[in-house]
């Protein structure tokens, strides 16, 4: 073997050109990085962002929808009245003189802010059980996950809508009757990280440097359990309004004489042979809110666990 | 079966093979103007840390780069047949026939809804005219060569039934199978424990004796080098920088990345309180610099090093990508310009392969 | 294997007793009376009474629940699920009566669905990037996001209304001699499409994905650096992995052949068990609703149970 003639000739590198500038950016900087990065994302918030936007302001300028005027002209389209008020009857009117768009903001509205509502439900209760189950493990996590069975095990849309018929239909009965169902995806995605965190290979280096169990939980733990959960819940934002509306639109929803994406369509049915373009605005908004919120979960979970990326080669 | 006419030359002839990759992020130069023979019967180490581009090399004579890579210049010759050149059908033809590989993950490179011996006996059921049952026979033949025993079987059991070096041998019986002229093995010991990996080398060089078989073996373990090659080829960043007999390149490398390596082996005849490294890091695809691409990290570096050195001859069988001298000395100023023979051969071929 | 089954009907049970016990509490301790509409003023009180006899509702609830499982459970009995309040029928036979429409339904709906999803999940794995693949991938998007009821609604309004091809609501026309196959397919037609599209859009997606992760695993490329031409790696190498987590998906969905159209069968007035449900619970018609969210209890073990042996079967690496 030759003499090491390698440390005989050493020579100082100090070229600091050397050193590998690659910027270092937080878990949180990439993530925010790689969900911009997804075009249909972006679109699916930038939507989700409008409608709730319009679905706010437009029912206040346009002021009270129902019945305003029967001698509007049904389907004549306009955005200031004769008598000079900013109506933004864009739709233009229905046989009965209500103003068509203005109505179909409120009834996104009150979709949305129903499929929100039941979503926090069924996060929270998602969270409580899952990080319960997980963080314990042993009888009790078995026992948690029998329960979770169980909720699983029933039919769901029946028992919302048994729910629903029997304690009286009204905004609050569907929340609570979506949210107590729908809880189960969130636990187990919950209980699932928390469980593999538990024996995480970095959550054991943490603590072997000496970090305390909050600072594991806060800054190493709850990060990657938030990411499934974040996902879950845009994922169940669209099921939500797709529920809401169904229930609605079968008549076991929401009243009908609250306005919903849902009791329009129901509307919307009564007469559909004689007007069946009125099936096509509330129905062509239900799609949007879903396709956006459907974007907006496939590029936050890619955004937040690339891991699962099978498409980018 | 094979085909070879023992063809005068070289079984294996690579001139200048580029392979690029071609990301959202800049096109990687995987595989740079790679240039090396491998003679019938003879096992050809290619060494290198990981990134180097020897998997791609491989992946490139088996034709089996898919996109977002692409074979962008070079010669492939098999057997004095540019395989660039051949259609798909023919290389489907050759490929598990002529050239066989193995892969490094013996855990996940055997299907798991098959069993051993259906796979072994899919190969000889693709390459020959033989039936189902004379596959199967031979799959039962070639788990005994490889020296599993009670073959018969375990030729009947699935993958994951069998521990991790019995399934490399499993691939390694399913490659030889065929009776291939070359045998390409990336990294076949590399997941597996070190005297599992004893077992499987005894294999490859008791399989190579018996059939005059060509390997073309690829590790980063020098030590599996020094044991099996007869030649080896030490690749960095995409380029081949050092090539030459097993002795010289153990006994007096020329190029200081070799050195490099060899140095940082530790030994157990000697104290010393730290062990030695190569300074730096392999730089990043996408940014690689001009001239010698192993100039930030060299012991020896020099201002002629930003240009980039040429491959050149050092003795007998022995090649060097460096501007030192054959004796290892810095060159002169004015001595060694660069000469015609600079990249030897290979980069100025640009034939399209197809 | 067979001691697997068993274990899983045995622990089975316990999840049967949990879905029996919220039905009961939800119809139990919902407000309401149930034999409200029996309470009019010409009722005899023998009749009140042999009803609450009937339907055990004036016993202590701990008392009506026991009652209530030990009868669901002699299935041989046609009383045991109970009698409908409203059809003065026994439960059990009602069931079976409204099973085929439904079972017609969604079974066909499902078969549709197998036939047309697999092949185009797998077109657009294979064939990654290319105009196909963008095409599947943009049709399963949409179609995944559009609720069944509002597809149904579409396709009535241009099946029916428009073209005037398609009948409206029902399995039959009335005119027909009733079971005339040819009547029933074409009534099935749209009601059939607006699930179909739907799962079919589902399940291409969800077949793309899987065949696209099978076919960047190393032992496809083995396959290829055997000398494995492309159809024999994508159709017996890729497809048969690909496979495994399809059926466990095709397992799943086994429970939703009885329950699994109530909104559908509400829109074309489809005489199944879904529809038979929402007007029990219109209806406040109790025995059968416990009778349904325990039927669903039961499709749903049987079906997850069907799921797991299908995937032992088909997975060597499963050993039960």
């Amino acid at each position: 073997m030759a003499e090491s003639t390698y440390e005989a000739r050493r020579v100082q590198i100090e070229d600091t050109e050397d050193i590998d500038r690659t910027e270092v950016r937080s878990y949180w900087t990439l993530a925010r990085q790689r969900f911009v990065h997804h075009r249909l994302a972006v679109i699916g918030a930038i939507t989700l962002v409008v409608l709730i936007v319009a679905a706010l302001v437009v029912p206040l300028i346009a002021g009270d929808t129902t019945g305003v005027s029967a001698s509007r002209s049904f389907g004549a389209a306009e955005v200031i009245s004769e008598d000079g008020e900013l109506t933004l009857a864009l739709l233009g009117y229905s046989r009965t003189g209500n103003n068509l768009f203005g109505q179909l903001m409120a009834a996104t509205g009150t979709s949305l802010m129903i499929a929100f509502a039941a979503v926090l439900i069924i996060v929270l209760i998602g969270i409580l059980i899952g990080s319960v189950a997980g963080f314990a493990g042993g009888w009790v996590d078995n026992i948690l996950m029998r329960v979770v069975d169980i909720a699983l095990a029933m039919p769901g849309l029946f028992i919302i809508i048994a729910f629903v018929a029997f304690w009286g239909a009204s905004v609050w009965t569907v929340i609570l009757a979506i949210g107590i169902t729908g809880w189960t995806l969130a636990a187990r995605l919950v209980r699932a990280e928390f469980l593999s965190l538990r024996e995480a290979d970095y959550v054991q280096a943490a603590r072997a440097l000496g970090a305390t169990p909050r600072r594991i939980i806060l800054r190493h733990m709850l990060p990657p359990a938030l990411a499934p959960i974040i996902v879950a819940a845009s994922l169940g934002v669209a099921d939500s309004v797709v529920l809401e509306a169904a229930l609605s639109f079968i008549g076991f929803g929401i009243p009908p004489t609250q306005a919903s994406l849902g009791t329009l369509l129901n509307q919307a049915f009564e007469y559909l042979n004689r007007d069946p373009i009125l099936v096509l605005f509330p129905s062509v908004v239900l799609i949007l809110i879903v396709l956006a919120a459907n974007f907006m979960g496939d590029g936050m979970r890619d955004a937040l666990d690339p891991r699962q990326r099978v498409e980018q080669r | 079966m094979t085909v070879s006419s023992r063809h005068a030359g070289p079984l294996l002839e690579i001139k200048g093979l580029k392979t690029h990759f071609f990301t959202q992020d800049g096109t990687v130069k995987a595989v740079d103007g790679v240039t090396f023979q491998i003679a019938h019967g003879q096992t050809l180490g290619v060494v290198g840390e990981s990134g180097c581009g020897k998997s791609i090399t491989s992946l490139s004579v088996m034709r089996l780069i898919e996109r977002p890579g692409k074979v962008v210049a070079g010669e492939i010759s098999l057997n004095g047949d540019d395989l660039l050149k051949r259609s798909d059908e023919e290389m489907r033809d050759i490929r598990g026939d002529q050239v066989s590989m193995i892969f490094q993950e013996p855990m996940t490179s055997l299907n798991p809804v098959f069993s051993c011996g259906e796979q072994i006996s899919e190969a000889v059921q693709q390459h020959t005219a033989a039936s189902s049952r004379e596959g199967m026979d031979r799959a039962v033949e070639m788990l005994s060569l490889v020296g599993i025993s009670d073959a018969k079987r375990r030729a009947r059991e699935y993958p994951h039934q069998l521990s991790g070096g019995m399934r490399q041998r499993v691939m390694i019986a399913m490659a030889l199978s065929t009776d291939p002229d070359l045998l390409i093995a990336d990294e076949p010991t590399t997941a597996l424990d070190v005297t599992i990996q004893a077992q499987i080398l005894e294999v490859m060089r008791d399989l190579r004796q018996k059939n005059r078989m060509a390997i073309m073996l690829i590790t980063h373990d020098l030590g599996v080098v020094a044991e099996m090659a007869d030649e080896v080829v030490v690749m960095y960043a995409g380029k081949v920088v050092e090539r030459g007999d097993v002795r010289t390149i153990f006994g007096s490398p020329h190029h200081p990345y070799t050195q490099g390596l060899l140095h940082s082996i530790p030994r157990l005849d000697e104290r010393v309180e730290r062990l030695e490294v190569i300074k730096g890091t392999v730089p990043s695809p996408y940014n690689l610099p001009e001239g010698c691409l192993f100039k930030r990290r060299c012991p020896f570096r020099m201002p002629i090093c930003d240009t980039a050195p040429p491959y050149r001859q050092i003795a007998d069988e022995h090649f060097s990508r460096c501007w030192l001298t054959p004796s290892g000395e810095k060159p002169e100023v004015g001595e060694d310009a660069p000469s015609e023979e600079a990249e030897a051969a290979g980069d100025q071929l640009t034939a399209e392969p197809r | 294997m067979l001691t697997y089954i068993v274990r899983r009907i045995l622990l089975s049970i316990p999840i049967l007793f949990g879905v029996a016990l919220i039905s009961f509490l939800l119809v139990y301790l919902s407000p309401g009376d149930p034999l409200a509409q029996f309470r009019v003023p010409n009722v005899r009180p023998e009749v009140l009474e042999r009803l609450e006899e009937i339907y055990g509702f004036g016993k202590p609830l701990h008392e009506q629940f026991f009652g209530f499982i030990t009868n669901y459970v002699q299935i041989w009995n046609p009383d045991a699920w109970g009698l409908s309040i409203t059809h003065r029928r026994p439960v059990l036979e009602l069931v079976v009566e409204r099973m085929p429409p439904t079972l017609l339904l969604m079974g066909t709906s499902l078969a549709i669905t197998v036939i047309v999803a697999i092949p185009l999940g797998m077109l657009a794995a294979i064939k990654q990037y290319s105009l196909a693949d963008k095409i599947v991938t943009t049709f399963a998007t949409i179609g995944y996001a559009m609720p069944s009821f509002v597809l149904g609604t579409y396709l009535l309004i241009v099946g029916a209304i428009w073209l005037g091809v398609f009948p409206f609501r029902g399995m039959t026309s009335s005119l027909s001699v009733a079971g005339d196959p040819l009547d029933i397919a074409w009534h099935l037609v749209l009601p059939v499409s607006s699930l179909a599209i739907q799962s079919i859009a589902g399940w291409s997606r969800y077949i793309r994905a899987t065949m696209l992760e099978v076919l960047h695993q190393d032992y496809i490329r083995t396959a290829r650096a055997k000398g494995l031409g492309a159809n024999r790696v994508n159709f017996r190498h890729a497809l048969r992995n690909a496979l495994i987590p399809v059926i466990t998906l095709f397992g799943l969905s086994l429970p939703a052949l009885l329950g699994g159209a109530v909104i559908t069968e509400g829109i074309f007035s489809w005489p199944g068990l879904g529809s038979f449900g929402l007007q029990a619970i219109g209806q406040r018609d109790y025995p059968v609703i416990m009778a349904f969210v325990l039927l669903g209890g039961i499709a749903v073990v049987i079906g997850n149970l069907i799921a797991d042996i299908l995937y032992g079967i088909v997975d060597p690496r499963i050993k039960y």
